[in-house]
């Protein structure tokens, strides 16, 4: 499979830091090319958010350099990523911890991963950040959120309309850094061809349409990395204009 | 910061630091004119993004605290002003948190629970019944103390209510907000007494359950869903407390003091106390008869017990299968009376270390284990060497099993976990256990890791070198020469001692330690680990991805031998102290 890939960010128009971190890399491996793709909003006292979601980013960097890109990717499977990410996730969470502790502020981080190969995507996720996949056929989300609002929709105590309205919309039921525990969700599935994933933080999609959200990203409209790249900052604009007062950042993967 | 050690206001001598939190540092202090202890919270300047704001805030507080009076509530005695530093001072509180009782020994007793919910309930009615009303809005088992008596204290009052309105605004993690009430997120809910109601149910569904609302299911469940053995009264408190809908909770703290006093009687548990006290006159005669017979049943029933105890260790020591094997380690630590003997723990340990020659020991196990030996600490504890020893034994486990990740620090982040279990083997055995002075040394090495990044990024790493080094020469001496040992422990050992050298060499020579001694330690490595490689099959000595981990490890750290030797040397090359 082949990647187109595109990402952006914006401080947006209230806050004095981005907390948000990403990274998004195509390697050459044995078994074709592979894409990967990390996106982490930081969130934390006395302005260090950033700190954890860089953490998390450079971790998932180092896992590439010194695991995925040395292995023989003919023997990925899922429970080998399950594993290894778990531990990275666990790790860094212990570390963000002891950082945060002697620091004395709490600081923490979403997290939210894709790998996509030929034959599999696998998808790991820790809060409230999100993979969406745009296809022909439409969009879905790949993701669970992390959330007091997500969890009370499932259990049937409110409805999506006022989960989007509730004023605990921001709150996370777990996060990295800042929870004792932490339990990562994960997601495999069969990758589309001629389809766009795309990766971001809430502050991209609390106030955009999800049909805006497909009119702009959907396959057929992201053909080059220079209309890719036009298509997200228009919404980023527009989000903006609405008033998000988060930082906003996205990142789209387009497969062909 | 305060100086340990100097004279606060002519009559506070501070004499240890106690707290830490985000903006302020607690400390111990003396007045030694009256040689009473107090606590004293210091908020600094350069801990806080608005300094004036906050300062005013805390004169407001203070003030208003310092008209408070109640038993369960820390006086206010004195505040101190100055340019950088805002100093409260207060009573000085002997005991743990909570929070520190239910990490070390899970859920909590049903009696004391209830009598603790008691004591909650009449300081947050005093504080809801000032004018304007107090609302402590952050009840939580961190903040509440267990004195010595078993009586509870509420602690870190007053800085909660600004702390937790800036933050909640923006994204937030459960983990940080405790068991916050649904109305106080966003901003934009009023908070009222029936807020500090819901927290308290939350806090007493986590004392009794010992499960944190706030972690996976995030739910608060019946109590009896947890344990079938808990009153259904409590059950009920609890319910009502924790509604979504402030109109359906406790309208006051009176009002739920009135169930907790009478749960009893809602239990039927009273009209059975009745009925039982009319039997127990004809009961006594006949208790009397029964006793003879009763303690020779007894006799026959501890005897039973150790029976099946045996039986289970006898039958684990020979069952093959893994799964079956740690079942029936499992059933024996459950047997009545016996979850204080070590054996059972010993074999599970050993279960987890040779599960199928992977050399992993994994995260779910190693829960599963610290959730057994937490559970069931009082029993051990009992005897201390067997707790010592349980303690001993899984700081091993960790330290040279357990897998946390596949990244190069894991070695280090395995030290780390295991010092706590050094910690408690040391703190809990008596001078005849074999392993004492090991477990000293391994928790030494352990914080040494620890503690070594945020010593060198204040710099004051100076003179921890050498003892970390005879720690590792100590351990190295014991352990590396122990055949008895596994291969996998003694080749983690000698990485261990291998990466330190390589990356300590020019911190080993700053501290006075001469080259000759560093050659001498990398000689001894090398000796014992080309032994082992020499006796490694040529087979295994190619494709060494596909080999099993302890084969990885010996061929890296053989690979790395002479750079390290090169390391020493270099260290020790230059003129001048590097």
């Amino acid at each position: 499979m082949n990647y187109l890939v595109q990402a952006c960010t914006d401080i947006g128009i209230a806050k004095r830091t981005n907390q948000d971190s990403f990274m998004a890399k195509v390697i050459n491996t044995s078994s074709g090319r592979m894409m990967i793709a990390v996106m982490c909003d930081g969130m934390g006292g006395l302005e260090k958010g950033e700190v954890a979601s860089a953490t998390l980013v450079s971790a998932f960097n180092r896992w590439i350099e010194e695991v995925l890109v040395k292995m023989n990717t003919e023997s990925l499977h899922e429970n080998f990523i399950r594993q290894e990410w778990t531990n990275l996730i666990l790790e860094n969470n212990e570390k963000i911890k002891i950082y945060g502790k002697k620091c004395g502020v709490s600081l923490g981080t979403t997290v939210t991963a894709i790998l996509l190969t030929d034959t599999l995507y696998y998808v790991v996720n820790v809060g409230d950040t999100r993979v969406y996949e745009l296809s022909r056929q439409g969009q879905r989300i790949i993701t669970k959120d992390h959330t007091v609002v997500h969890k009370e929709v499932e259990q049937g105590l409110i409805t999506e309309e006022q989960a989007h309205m509730d004023p605990r919309r921001s709150v996370l039921l777990q996060c990295v850094g800042a929870s004792e525990k932490v339990y990562p969700d994960f997601f495999f599935g069969v990758p589309i061809q001629n389809a766009v994933y795309m990766l971001c933080t809430d502050g991209f999609r609390h106030e955009i349409l999800p049909e805006e959200i497909y009119h702009y990203l959907q396959p057929d409209n992201m053909i080059n990395q220079e209309v890719m790249k036009n298509n997200i900052l228009t919404l980023i604009e527009l989000d903006k204009q609405r008033n998000e007062r988060d930082n906003i950042s996205v990142i789209t993967v387009r497969t062909y | 910061m305060l100086e340990i050690g100097s004279l606060v206001d002519g009559k506070y001598r501070i004499l240890r630091e106690i707290g830490h939190g985000g903006m302020s540092i607690v400390y111990m202090a003396i007045n030694e004119k009256v040689n009473k202890t107090w606590a004293i919270k210091e908020v600094r300047r350069d801990g806080v993004i608005d300094y004036e704001a906050v300062k005013q805030g805390l004169i407001v507080e203070t003030d208003l605290l310092k008209k408070l009076k109640h038993a369960h509530l820390p006086s206010i005695v004195d505040v101190i002003e100055n340019e950088d530093t805002f100093l409260i001072v207060m009573d000085y509180i002997e005991g743990n948190s909570l929070e520190k009782t239910l990490l070390e020994y899970g859920a909590q007793s049903q009696e004391n629970v209830l009598d603790w919910a008691k004591q909650l309930c009449d300081v947050l009615g005093y504080l809801h019944s000032r004018t304007p009303a107090i609302i402590y809005r952050d009840l939580k088992p961190a903040n509440i103390m267990l004195k010595p008596d078993g009586n509870i204290m509420v602690i870190d009052f007053g800085t909660a209510r600004e702390y937790k309105e800036k933050n909640l605004a923006d994204t937030t993690c459960l983990g940080t907000v405790g068991y916050a009430a649904p109305e106080q997120f966003g901003g934009k809910g009023q908070t009222d007494g029936r807020t500090d109601i819901y927290c308290l149910g939350a806090t007493l569904y986590h004392l009794v359950t010992g499960l944190n609302p706030s972690e996976p299911p995030y739910e608060i469940k019946p109590i009896r869903e947890v344990n079938p053995m808990l009153m259904e009264g409590l059950e009920k408190i609890i319910q009502k407390c924790t509604q979504r809908n402030p109109e359906q909770r406790y309208q006051s703290c009176a009002e739920m003091l009135y169930d907790l006093e009478n749960i009893k009687q809602d239990n039927t548990f009273m009209k059975k106390q009745k009925i039982k006290m009319g039997t127990f006159i004809a009961t006594a005669a006949c208790s009397l008869l029964l006793c003879v017979s009763g303690i020779s049943l007894n006799v026959m029933a501890s005897q039973m017990a150790a029976d099946h105890y045996e039986n289970f260790i006898n039958d684990a020591g020979k069952q093959p299968d893994y799964n079956e094997k740690i079942s029936l380690y499992k059933q024996a630590v459950a047997v009545p009376n016996k979850a204080g003997e070590k054996e059972a723990y010993i074999g599970l340990i050993q279960c987890y270390r040779d599960n199928n020659n992977e050399h992993v020991f994994t995260i779910d196990e190693q829960a599963e284990l610290t959730r057994l030996i937490k559970n069931n600490k009082e029993n051990l504890m009992s005897n201390p060497q067997n707790y010592a020893e349980v303690c001993f034994e899984t700081g091993k486990l960790i330290w040279y099993y357990y897998s946390y990740g596949n990244s190069q620090d894991n070695q280090i982040t395995r030290m780390i976990t295991a010092v706590d279990w050094f910690e408690d083997a040391y703190r809990n055995c008596n001078d005849n256990f074999a392993y004492k002075n090991m477990a000293e040394v391994y928790r030494d090495i352990g914080m040494f890791y620890r503690d070594i990044n945020i010593n060198t990024v204040e710099a004051s790493d100076k003179g921890i070198y050498k003892p970390f080094f005879e720690n590792l020469k100590e351990l190295l001496e014991r352990v590396g020469s122990d055949e008895a040992e596994s291969d996998m422990v003694r080749l983690e050992l000698y990485e261990i001692c291998r990466s330190a050298l390589q990356q300590y060499a020019t911190k080993f020579r700053g501290e006075d330690i001469s080259q000759n001694e560093l050659i001498v330690m990398h000689n001894q490595i090398t000796t014992y680990v080309e032994k082992m490689y020499k006796a490694l099959p040529d087979s295994k000595k190619t494709d060494i991805g596909s080999q099993g981990k302890d084969v990885q490890l010996l061929v890296s750290t053989y690979d790395l031998l002479p750079s390290t030797l090169e390391s020493i040397q270099l260290a020790y090359s230059s003129q001048k102290e590097i």
